[in-house]
């Protein structure tokens, strides 16, 4: 129902940036995921959406309309906290309701309205009870039917699921993923957690040091980053960034050797390659080293490699047992081998 | 096991014995003060003490026979819930201020504030006395409500401040995103959730006003504006002497209202004296 257009956006507190040079247009019903470290802007970004913090320079655009001196409480906007927030003394009929006071809507809708909003987190049977009484996916909950009640031009979530445990946190993303595509509204979220930004968003915003350092959608920014941040981030174990030099085509590091690499690049160059791209395999080996570790998980085995004084993660087969300080040898994907500059870390092509 | 239960038992007398032991020895001015004041006058002043008096309601039908008591009573009262208002009312919404806002000199004004109380009162007795001299307020509850209010302002603003600074910013992002605009914050969001605070404050603010002495001694002349406190003290006086019943019947009926309100109170008031020094 609405389009965020975020243009040249600076945002200073005396000499510290917050946020520099962040520019994006979210589309209409778009869900976008901000990820990134704590401390990286993406909640301060999210904040000057909501118009609870002004921007130093530059434009934020709804729908045309340029929202940078209009309050929050003007602006069409609905955000969920990490911390619920929760009015403590209101009732969660009152919470949820509290919105549809604040903006005027006429008294006889109210309950019909709450009501509507609790089904859509199944709250109902809550209604009458104080936050506190509630446990924290509950409260969690309510909060999300606080935010939908009016059915606003855009959501915000600010890190929504960090305080539940492992199990809901999972539960409650398919929960909220299911209600942003049901009732079609633009969606901003805020997160350090990769699997929630892989899993819910349309479009990930990668964010460090308050700036963006790539867009795209899940698959892009996995597949195709544009950075040895972005590359590091994404990813569980993380991708391998290997340091080293490219001399016609042919990649060198200690114990490493890839050929058949472009040949307009030379250098100091660092090689990134995922866990999973490497096999352990004897025949056009990339890598020879010695086992340093082996981790099985059941559906697969971690093993670590060591070469030279670098540690490599490779994602071996389920059925994988070595022992240690043995000689190995790894051969890459070579159609998944990323190179990047070995100073700035941006990606080469 | 068996043993340990023992042992928890006999701490557990000793506890009560001890906590038993302390609260009458606090109780014991209170009690002895009824005694001594439903006893008759000839057994007040004696050699020996007499611990199983006559029971004598003279003191009693002399305080509301002699004196104007009733008259006291409710100057007393109107004194302190007036003052008591007029400081939630100024107070409220400059804790809000001070806990709330960013400006200039936001915690200098904060401590200026509270360094009106850190001046001995006797300082300032003599301008005041004039300025309401000059205003015609001498000898009115008026003159006491505004004093015994501009005294309790500074810390009743502090206490609700620093329960302000326990609320998180994030209760008042989210009313503000829900579309509340800064006054319906403060009533619907920050007053309910400081509650405690506000209780807390004005029931201290109230036990300082009842024991109010020295302006209210120099304000009031007559018994038009005298309180409990000063009127206690006028019965020192006089042809009949120290009539020491009376006194001792007065100040305990000043303690028993005091004392039922700490009581109903009392889980707010213990939360609020240590808010601030224990987080959590």
């Amino acid at each position: 129902m609405a389009r965020i257009e975020l243009n040249d956006i600076q945002k200073r507190w005396g000499p510290v940036w917050g946020v520099r040079d962040v520019n994006i247009d979210i589309a209409d019903e778009e869900f976008v995921v901000f990820l990134g470290p704590s401390g990286c802007g993406k909640t301060t970004t999210m904040r000057m959406i909501a118009g609870l913090e002004d921007p130093s320079e530059g434009e934020i655009i709804m729908d045309g309309e340029v929202m940078n001196e209009i309050d929050a409480r003007d602006r069409d906007v609905a955000m969920v906290f990490q911390g619920y927030a929760l009015y403590p003394n209101m009732t969660i009929f009152e919470n949820i309701r509290f919105p549809l006071r604040m903006r005027n809507i006429p008294k006889q809708e109210h309950d019909a309205l709450v009501r509507r909003a609790a089904e859509l987190v199944e709250l109902t049977d809550y209604l009458d009870r104080k936050p506190a009484a509630l446990s924290g996916g509950q409260r969690q909950r309510a909060a999300l039917a606080r935010a939908i009640v009016r059915e606003p031009q855009v959501f915000l979530m600010d890190e929504p699921l960090s305080n539940l445990d492992a199990k809901l946190r999972q539960a409650m993303r398919v929960q909220i993923k299911h209600i942003q595509r049901e009732l079609k509204i633009t969606t901003v979220y805020v997160t350090h957690d990769q699997i929630e930004a892989m899993t819910l968003a349309d479009r990930i915003v990668i964010m460090q040091s308050g700036a963006i350092q790539q867009i795209g959608t899940p698959d892009e920014i996995y597949n195709d980053p544009a950075n040895t941040f972005v590359a590091n981030f994404i990813g569980s174990p993380p991708m391998n960034l290997i340091e080293g030099t490219l001399e016609g085509g042919i990649f060198r590091a200690e114990g490493i050797e890839v050929g058949g690499l472009p040949g307009h690049h030379s250098g100091t160059i660092t090689l990134g390659i995922r866990p999973e791209d490497c096999t352990v395999a004897a025949e056009g080996a990339h890598l020879s080293g010695t086992v340093f570790g082996v981790e099985p998980t059941g559906d697969t085995t971690y093993l670590t490699m060591k070469a030279g004084n670098k540690l490599i993660e490779v994602k071996a087969d389920r059925d994988y047992r070595a022992d240690l300080n043995i000689d190995e040898k790894v051969r890459f994907d070579p159609t998944r081998i990323y190179l990047f500059d070995g100073e700035s870390g941006e990606r080469l092509r | 096991m068996a043993a340990k239960r023992k042992l928890k038992g006999e701490s557990l007398f000793l506890r009560y014995l001890i906590l038993g032991g302390w609260a009458l020895f606090c109780l014991m001015p209170v009690l002895w003060f009824l005694s001594i004041g439903l006893r008759p006058r000839t057994e007040i002043i004696t050699p020996t003490p007499i611990y199983f008096p006559t029971f004598s309601l003279d003191a009693w039908h002399m305080i509301w026979e002699d004196w104007p008591m009733g008259q006291y009573l409710r100057n007393s009262v109107l004194a302190i819930i007036g003052s008591v208002i007029i400081d939630l009312v100024l107070a409220i919404p400059a804790a809000y201020s001070l806990s709330r806002f960013e400006y200039r000199g936001r915690d200098d004004i904060g401590f200026y504030i509270l360094s009106t109380r850190m001046m001995a009162p006797a300082i300032v007795a003599v301008p005041i006395f004039f300025l309401f001299r000059n205003m015609g307020l001498l000898d009115t509850i008026w003159a006491l409500m505004l004093i015994y209010a501009a005294i309790n302002l500074s810390f009743v603003t502090w206490i609700i401040r620093s329960y302000m600074l326990e609320i998180p910013k994030e209760l008042e992002d989210a009313a503000k995103t829900d579309g509340a605009g800064e006054l319906r914050i403060l009533w619907e969001i920050i007053i309910p959730a400081v509650l405690p605070g506000i209780i807390t404050a004005a029931v201290i603010a109230m036990i300082f006003a009842i024991n109010e002495f020295l302006f209210t001694l120099l304000i009031a002349s007559t018994p038009d504006a005298y309180t409990m406190s000063v009127a206690l003290a006028n019965f020192t006086g006089g042809s009949d002497g120290i009539i020491y019943n009376a006194i001792a019947l007065v100040a305990f009926l000043a303690f028993v209202p005091v004392f039922l309100v700490v009581v109903a109170i009392q889980k707010h008031l213990s939360r609020g004296l240590t808010m601030g020094a224990v987080k959590g």
